[in-house]
């Protein structure tokens, strides 16, 4: 099954990071967990990791986080296309706390040039009319600066309709060709009350690269959320808890909706992040229903006790 | 010399004006300021006339054209108005055409009767309440307008599209798509067949549309009448060569009598250039009592006898102006105390059916329907600088007087909760600029919940789609069934902006849908506490 044989990759790849194996090791890894229709071989016992930031600066986190899971070469070769999809959500201004913080992104795509990606671009298929949240939201400006080329999200053409066999109830969907094309992907969520799921974070996230956001509410929203981790799952996971959104989320009224948590978390297990997310919100993992869902179909796992945690406090 | 060198500076401006609008209007990327398209067409006679004898603003466009019209001609129509101006560049490049032949003018005699009841026809209107469909059917600026943006603008933004592929190919990734927007079938074809009668009727007889059909074309014609400088031919240096007639695209040069129908002259000034003998040039035309011949049916000099026909049209006309002015002004003067059309309330427009042709809402900063609909010339501007493009031209919807007239359309979209460019842009004071934080508890409309019809209920699913899109949370979420949400309105912070009909999934019909104010409302601002989260110095995992 595919959502199980992500699982497995995710794990292996996990795997390779920790023991610090080059990344040929970590290739040879992926390719061993194969291409599409390869059988998926037995799991191997292996926990998944969180590395999990506080009190220091988005970008001090940030570093912090990537030296702990080894440096950004671990995720990106020379040469590599990267996709850094951020939540560019509405128009709103950056101490909102309604989309990801453009300094966090605009850190990222330096540290991607920095290690020889050919290119990084940014996107988000917005809620908000998408030119005046990219302006508004500061990440177009600060992408650019960083050198990232910045995609219209809102341009049809360049999505395509691909099939989610291990999808239970999201069977296809028009994905973002930069998803289905870059060599890596990062996805960079912030962390967010939300009126229909409770929470947004990595997980949710990820319903901005697909065409029709409509499908998903539609046809089960915490499901078709789940389902999408079948068919593909980010190289790496960084969610931007510094001043959570903590209600009328996920877009927000005012600054007064935001609690200052200076946290950022990271992870390839995109289940046992939104976990801990959830957790920094003061729920349980699995009141999120996606969060439940994901760790049933073993996309990831929700219970932290089972996830490897290190611990970071920066002053 | 100097004289000579009015024609270009008639190009030069006519040129920056006509390309400044155009960019306002076809800017289909947002790329240009509201305000410098707001200012061009402030400049315009119709919108700033309206603006004035509104009181919405202290627009002096109108005034100065008409004391440059008094002073020298009709000055507007060659180097202010776009549509006169689209008819000189449409001539200009029908001339590089090969082998086509530089059309050879003579003089026409005007056709008075079409004119003076164009003119008519739309004063009545003014004064009849019907303000809104004549002059938005007759402005020229507005007829541009729709021209620009309905015709132009899907066309650029096409041509726009055929060229990212190439562009980001050669690595400029400064292109992108962007879906084009067409106006529904009835403007489409207005403005098309508008544009198609100007390239016709340029084609037989250069500006006669702006001579016979445009009323503004004729007001400031009356007045150029008696201008205090006006184009004359100097019979001493008149060889009757014909040069000047021959370049006349207004046809009102009569050289037999030597006379200029200065009613009809669009003040492009051609002719001065073409005269080899520097025969036509301003003249001081005011207290002098040696009238040229005046040829049988043009009438181009005033005072001549007080039976003259012309004159006691224009003096009729003068009047009905006047009251035409005072009658528009009262009306929209008139509070919304006053009886009118925006007394059918909401509760009757939904139960006919919300998202029917009266559920019709008109932008943040109009006041009411009737308010918008007196005072909006349709040109389309706001249509074109709306970044979400909620604001959609209509056809019938408003009924015939809001022919063309926008709308907020949340089928494809919603009117975003920090913008207020459509404010910004509307040169007639249709809408007025809002403060944002005004803008921000502005009502259009209403939100009206349906709970049978909602996902939740339905499916049994979490949805919230319009919730997420609510900026006042106004729609809200409560506990429902088994740990799921439902919706729920807060009408008192509702400012119907669309985003939760916009966002809403359920299908065929939606669940939460808007449903006009016709008198537009205020809305409660939300207020709101620090939010907090237990306390937590560590990691809470």
């Amino acid at each position: 099954m595919k959502s199980r044989r992500d699982f497995i990759k995710t794990g292996l790849a996990l795997g390779a990071t920790l023991s610090l194996v080059s990344r040929k090791g970590l290739a040879a890894a992926e390719a061993a967990a194969g291409g599409a229709t390869a059988p998926a071989p037995a799991a191997p016992a292996l926990k998944s990791v969180l590395i999990a930031v506080r009190d220091g600066s988005r970008t001090a986190m940030l570093d912090r986080a990537l030296a702990a899971l080894g440096g950004i070469e671990v995720f990106v070769k020379k040469g590599q296309t990267v996709l850094v999809k951020p939540n560019i959500g509405w128009d709103a201004p950056p101490e909102r706390g309604a989309n990801t913080h453009p300094e966090l992104v605009g850190h990222l795509v330096k540290l991607c040039l920095a290690a020889g990606a050919k290119s990084v671009s940014v996107f988000d298929n917005t809620c908000d009319q998408w030119q005046r949240t990219y302006e508004n939201s500061g990440i177009e400006q600060a992408a650019r600066n960083a050198g990232a080329i910045v995609v219209n999200g809102k341009d049809g053409s360049l999505y395509r309709e691909v099939e989610i066999p291990g999808g239970i109830k999201l069977k296809r969907a028009k994905v973002h060709a930069l998803v289905l094309d870059s060599d890596v992907f990062f996805n960079v969520p912030v962390l967010k009350h939300h009126e229909g799921s409770l929470m947004t974070a990595a997980m949710k996230n990820l319903m901005g690269v697909i065409w029709d956001r409509g499908a998903y509410h539609r046809t089960d929203l915490h499901q078709t959320i789940a389902d999408f981790l079948t068919f593909k799952q980010p190289t790496l996971n960084i969610l931007d808890a510094y001043h959570p959104m903590v209600r009328n989320g996920p877009r927000g009224i005012s600054v007064e909706d935001v609690v200052e948590k200076r946290t950022l978390l990271a992870s390839t297990d995109i289940v046992a992040l939104d976990a801990a997310g959830a957790k920094l919100l003061d729920h349980q993992p699995a009141d999120v229903r996606h969060v439940r869902i994901a760790d049933q179909m073993k996309l990831g796992t929700m219970d932290l006790d089972q996830v490897e945690i290190r611990r970071f406090k920066l002053t | 010399m100097l004289h000579r060198r009015l024609k270009l500076f008639r190009v030069v401006v006519a040129l920056a004006i006509f390309a400044g609008l155009t960019a306002a209007l076809v800017d289909f990327r947002g790329a240009l300021p509201p305000r410098i398209g707001h200012w061009l067409a402030s400049a315009q006679f119709v919108p700033s006339l309206m603006a004035l004898l509104t009181g919405t603003s202290l627009a002096l466009g109108a005034l100065i054209i008409l004391v440059a019209t008094l002073a020298a001609g009709r000055v507007y129509c060659s180097a202010i108005c776009p549509l006169g101006i689209l008819q000189d560049v449409i001539a200009h490049v029908a001339s590089w055409w090969p082998g086509r032949k530089s059309p050879r003018r003579r003089y026409a005699p005007p056709v008075n009767w079409l004119r003076q009841s164009m003119l008519a026809v739309t004063l009545a209107g003014v004064v009849a309440g019907w303000a809104g469909l004549t002059l938005a059917a007759l402005d020229p600026y507005s007829n541009f307008g729709r021209i620009a943006s309905g015709l132009f603008r899907p066309l650029l933004t096409l041509a726009n599209n055929a060229m990212v592929g190439p562009a980001n190919a050669i690595g400029l990734t400064s292109l992108y798509r962007v879906e084009p927007h067409w106006a529904g079938t009835g403007m489409l074809s207005a403005s098309a067949f508008l544009l198609v009668l100007l390239l016709v009727l340029v084609a037989w007889r250069g500006r006669i549309y702006c001579n016979t059909l445009c009323p503004v074309g004729t007001l400031l014609g009356w007045l150029a009448r008696m201008a205090a400088f006006r184009l004359e031919i100097d019979k001493g240096a008149c060889t009757k060569c014909a040069e000047c007639l021959r370049i006349c695209k207004a046809h009102c040069i009569e050289l037999r009598s030597g006379a200029i129908d200065f009613s009809r002259c669009v003040a492009c000034y051609d002719c001065i250039g073409a005269c080899d003998h520097g025969g036509i040039g301003h003249h001081w035309s005011w207290r002098r009592h040696q009238p040229a011949a005046v040829p049988p049916m043009s009438d181009p000099a005033p005072a001549i006898a007080v039976r003259d026909p012309a004159r006691r049209a224009f003096i009729a006309g003068a009047a009905t102006a006047l009251a035409a002015s005072f009658g528009a002004s009262a009306r929209l003067h008139a509070g919304p105390s006053a009886p009118n059309r925006d007394q059918p309330e909401l509760d009757d427009a939904h139960r006919a059916g919300a998202g029917n042709a009266r559920n019709v809402i008109c932008p943040p900063g109009s006041g009411s329907i009737t308010r918008f609909l007196d005072r909006c010339t349709a040109c389309q501007l706001c249509v074109s600088a709306c970044p979400t493009h909620v604001l959609q031209p209509t056809w019938t919807a408003y009924g015939l007087d809001g022919l063309m007239k926008p709308r907020m359309d949340y089928t494809t979209a919603f009117c975003n909760y920090e913008c207020r460019v459509c404010g910004e842009a509307c040169p007639s004071g249709a809408i007025t600029l809002l403060d944002l934080p005004e803008k921000q508890v502005t009502q259009i409309g209403e939100a009206r919940f349906e709970k049978e019809k909602c996902i939740v209920v339905v499916k049994g699913t979490d949805c919230a789609a319009c919730s997420e899109h609510c900026p006042t949370k106004a729609v809200y979420t409560l506990p429902y069934g088994d740990n799921l949400r439902l919706p729920t309105v807060n009408r008192d912070l509702c400012i119907g902006c669309g985003g939760c009909e916009y966002a809403c999934p359920a299908q065929p019909a939606k669940a939460i849908t808007v449903s006009s104010k016709r008198q537009h409302g205020r809305a409660k601002k939300p207020v709101e506490q620090k939010a907090a989260l237990p306390p937590a110095g560590d990691f809470p995992f």
